[in-house]
């Protein structure tokens, strides 16, 4: 390889030479020098460290993709096929199905019978839009290999997209019996009940959300929130509490602030209100509004200080 | 009077390269043949609710004082109540299941047609072939403990301990060949997978089989509503309001 670049270099030499030639020369060799250029492993170790921790930048992986990485991609031994996975999802992402259309006929060859290439393929026709078909392979996969819970998920996924909801929480909370210990499959669940406005059992979900993550500050700020508008004097209650831990794991929490003032006032218009509570939620809505006046201020600040560099 | 001794240099060509080669050849095929035989381990269904369960029961006594206590309550009442709660449902006894379930026997069988077979029939036919040979030397003296190892077959009492009779050195072919395998058939042979096997289960024993599947999962069961049971749930949210205030009537003092 290294003889067939030296043998380049002259040319190299003779592009910049004479003009009228250069363009398609230098078409030429751009492709050649692109070929051969493993040296740009920087690139593989970027996409590498995209699918360890599950990063989903699609476009990003898409560009690297056509900036070259195509040609060279049958040097890179096992990794390849990762490699093809890995850009056939972004590119059904980002809609281009001709290159999710190559990748997938490529693993094909290689894994005719992968279930994993076989789920590709359904992402494929669903994001053709073909759900019947995406369906049918679906339930293939499923019937192979019962313990599959991506093939499940996508199902799911589809009956989203297909504006299906009430069909969609029941396969989830069908998927959900087998795999209880799925944060994303709850996520998603609580997601479909605040669209139907079943607020009782979304926040069954952020609950089980919370048993999983209990340190996270927006689940308890999520959880709030939909207690707040459930509404009523116990909810409110409840709200108020997972506002205030929600603002005690990460003060600058700003919604969670400005829910706190809400479900204090409101509190203190509910009749069933004691009076040592009425207390407490006076206290808070003084203490919640001055700290957003102070919030705001604090950005006054920056915005004054622009405005004072302005002529 | 060890330096005396001259072996006879067909014992070489007959006996010694021979062993060596024997037994990597039917390395070799021991691999080819358990991947040929090798069944993919399919991980059922009932077995993996089973350890989603026990996570879920876990997680709710570790973070349970998280969540409300009515939401806590209603938990715990689906994992534990009296008929078919989470962790009281009735099941078929695993235990007796296990020796019958063919897919278990077969790969019992599996395992010991590549691992003990090849090794007791090779073993008794190169005792039986190269009995009584001197093949070759350790490069250093050695006591007399471990004649046994190194001159099995061979009853000289007055032998230097450093000579190998046949016998040892096919075992010590079968046990030492480990790494030329890896450099030949690469990462993920059979020997490896089967040392690595064995690193795992030993470490089960030592950690109790904490995140492993539990065989019978009556008994994990058992564990987890019982250790439901007995937990209080303290809410730790419980004026936090106050706490939020009082922190931050604190801070505005100093």
């Amino acid at each position: 390889m290294s003889a067939k670049e030296t043998e380049l270099h002259p040319l190299h030499v003779l592009q910049e030479n004479n003009e009228p030639k250069s363009k398609f020369l230098d078409k030429w060799l751009n492709l050649w020098l692109k070929i051969n250029d493993l040296g740009n492993e920087s690139e593989i170790q970027q996409l590498r460290a995209w699918r360890e921790n599950n990063d989903r930048k699609s476009r990003e992986i898409l560009d690297i993709w056509l900036n070259g990485l195509w040609l060279k991609i049958n040097k890179l031994g096992n990794e390849k096929y990762l490699i093809l996975e890995q850009v056939c999802i972004a590119a059904l992402d980002c809609h281009v199905l001709s290159i999710a259309k190559t990748c997938i006929e490529n693993l094909s060859q290689e894994f005719p019978k992968s279930l994993r290439v076989k789920k590709l393929q359904a992402m494929y026709f669903e994001a053709k839009e073909d759900f019947g078909s995406a369906i049918k392979i679906l339930d293939a996969i499923i019937k192979a290999d019962e313990t599959n819970s991506p093939a499940r998920k996508r199902k799911v996924a589809i009956l989203k997209a297909q504006g299906k909801n009430a069909e969609a929480i029941k396969q989830l909370t069908e998927y959900l019996k087998i795999f209880m210990a799925d944060v994303e499959a709850w996520q998603e669940l609580a997601d479909l009940y605040i669209t139907e406005h079943d607020y009782q059992k979304a926040a069954f979900c952020v609950e089980e959300l919370i048993l999983h993550n209990p340190h996270n500050h927006l689940l308890h700020q999520r959880y709030a929130d939909i207690k707040y508008t459930q509404g009523g004097f116990d909810n409110l209650e409840i709200a108020k509490s997972y506002y205030s831990q929600a603002l005690k794991i990460n003060p600058k929490n700003m919604r969670a602030l400005y829910g706190l003032y809400l479900t204090s006032s409101s509190l203190l218009n509910c009749s069933k209100i004691t009076t040592s509570k009425k207390k407490e939620a006076s206290k808070l809505v003084d203490w919640t509004l001055k700290e957003i006046k102070n919030k705001y201020a604090e950005a006054d600040v920056v915005v004054t200080a622009l405005a004072a560099l302005e002529i | 009077m060890a330096t005396d001794l001259i072996v006879d240099t067909q014992i070489r060509f007959w006996v010694f390269l021979p062993i060596v080669v024997i037994t990597f050849l039917v390395g070799i095929i021991r691999h080819y043949v358990s991947i040929l035989l090798s069944s993919q381990k399919k991980v059922e269904t009932q077995q993996f609710e089973d350890s989603q369960i026990i996570l879920r029961a876990r997680l709710l006594r570790e973070n349970g004082k998280y969540i409300p206590k009515t939401a806590f309550l209603t938990r715990r009442h689906a994992f534990n109540k009296e008929e078919d709660g989470y962790l009281t449902q009735k099941r078929p006894a695993a235990s007796q299941s296990m020796m019958t379930d063919p897919s278990m026997m077969t790969d019992m069988v599996k395992d010991n047609l590549t691992n003990v077979l090849p090794m007791v029939i090779v073993g008794g036919w190169i005792n039986w072939m190269f009995s009584g040979f001197i093949t070759t030397k350790v490069p250093f003296p050695l006591t007399l403990r471990f004649k046994s190892m190194l001159q099995r077959g061979i009853e000289l009492s007055h032998l230097d301990a450093s000579w190998v009779s046949s016998a040892s050195w096919y075992f010590l072919n079968v046990f030492g060949l480990k790494s030329i395998y890896s450099l030949v058939l690469g990462e993920n042979n059979v020997f490896n997978i089967l040392a690595a096997d064995q690193l795992e289960q030993m470490h089960e024993q030592m950690s109790g089989a904490a995140m492993a599947m539990p065989q019978d999962p009556k008994v994990a069961f058992k564990a987890e509503w019982e250790a439901l049971e007995i937990i209080d749930h303290h809410w730790s949210l419980d004026g936090i309001e106050m706490k939020l205030l009082g922190e931050e009537e604190k801070t505005l003092s100093d």
